[in-house]
């Protein structure tokens, strides 16, 4: 009766039993193929992640604010600090000093700087960091830490003080940073973590290297 | 009458919107997918911002899963293979996502004294930071299109619509 060889589906004005029996196997089964094809691609891919690691360890204020609250309210709460408070109260529990602008900024013009004595620490990802970064800043994305490891430990080991810092705002890079280097056995007193960021950098005009570390492509912010 | 000389306007529409659907959800969940792919760290913080799930590895593995499993769906859809099934699926994974996205964008509301349609924030949908009014839309149309699939009176321009149809 056809005379073409394109497979046809008949048409049909509901979905009897058997044929949902068939569409519900459909979907199982890309559901099983779907998953399998995921975790393989999460697997070889080298941005995947690691199933098994905590990349979010809570600190005990994270801890107490998930007892008082409800799921979903822990950003917005009436009377909850600024995300940057909340951030700032965390770093104090954790013992790990954070500076501000003018802080990171004294640091950044102290001759140890450019002897490496000082040493600041890009905590955010790759597009983040070549876009524009503090001049001479390491990258250090926590995501990945056996990728930056092996060049940041060195120089965090011979540094005088390590100021670590990612975008500003209610981002918390910098901080899973910092907590990241001092279980890597960098000593709590030589880590500083610069909370307005790159945000609070570039609003006051000051100089970004784009490109990798080292690339000389330093340019001034319009402030 | 499976002859295609003799379908008649009213079949040939429904083939071509039928076909339509499939691109346009098909190419929707390819492009939104791979973006979230390359990027599995953005949206795992972003898979965090939700709240549901705080065991490490369950976040982690939906994070990791999700992205590869809408590129997946999106090439059955895209390339005719158990249409309805994929179809299914994509259901499965666009309502409860619709609302938590509305409850989150209420949250936002209340927290930020906005209009409703005036928040504005990164959904982890791969599309970066939208509408909350645009995005409701856009899935409630996705969701549409996807029942279409599932239900479509016949298939056409499929490799394999329906492997397990006896």
């Amino acid at each position: 009766m056809s005379g073409s060889a394109e497979p046809v589906v008949e048409p049909r004005s509901s979905v009897p039993a058997p044929q949902l029996q068939a569409l519900l196997l459909e979907a199982a089964a890309i559901a099983a193929v779907g998953l399998t094809l995921g975790l393989i691609a999460n697997g070889v891919s080298p941005r995947g992640l690691v199933l098994s690691r905590d990349y979010f360890p809570p600190t005990p204020v994270q801890g107490r604010e998930a007892r008082a609250l409800p799921s979903g309210d822990r950003q917005t709460a009436p009377g909850a600090a600024t995300a940057k408070d909340r951030v700032l109260v965390r770093l104090a529990e954790l013992g790990l000093p954070a500076v501000d602008f003018a802080g990171a900024r004294a640091l950044f013009e102290d001759p140890r700087h450019a002897q490496e004595l000082i040493v600041f620490v890009d905590a955010r990802n790759d597009a983040a960091y070549t876009a524009g970064h503090i001049p001479g800043a390491y990258q250090f994305d926590r995501y990945y830490p056996e990728r930056f490891f092996p060049t940041v430990l060195p120089v965090c080991d011979t540094a005088e003080l390590v100021v670590v810092y990612c975008t500003g705002g209610d981002c918390e890079d910098s901080e899973f940073a910092a907590r990241a280097l001092l279980h890597a056995g960098v000593a709590r007193e030589r880590l500083r973590v610069f909370a307005a960021g790159m945000d609070e950098w570039r609003r006051h005009g000051m100089p970004v290297e784009v490109g990798p570390r080292g690339s000389g492509d330093f340019r001034p912010q319009p402030p | 009458m499976n002859d295609p000389v003799n379908w008649s306007w009213g079949e040939r529409s429904q083939d071509l919107g039928t076909w339509l659907a499939r691109a346009v959800v098909g190419g929707l969940y390819v492009f939104m997918g791979l973006s979230k792919a390359f990027q599995p760290v953005e949206f795992l913080k972003l898979m965090r911002q939700y709240g549901l799930v705080e065991t490490p590895w369950v976040l982690n593995l939906v994070a990791a899963t999700l992205p590869w499993f809408e590129v997946f769906c999106g090439l059955l859809l895209l390339t005719g293979i158990a249409v309805r099934g994929a179809a299914l699926m994509s259901v499965a994974m666009l309502a409860p996502f619709t609302v938590l996205v509305w409850q989150r964008a209420l949250q936002l509301q209340a927290a930020g004294q906005l209009p409703f349609c005036a928040v504005r924030f990164d959904c982890g949908c791969g599309a970066g930071e939208v509408f909350i009014c645009a995005k409701l839309a856009e899935n409630g149309l996705l969701l549409m299109l996807s029942l279409w699939l599932v239900f479509a009176p016949r298939l056409r321009a499929c490799l394999w619509p329906e492997p397990f149809r006896r």
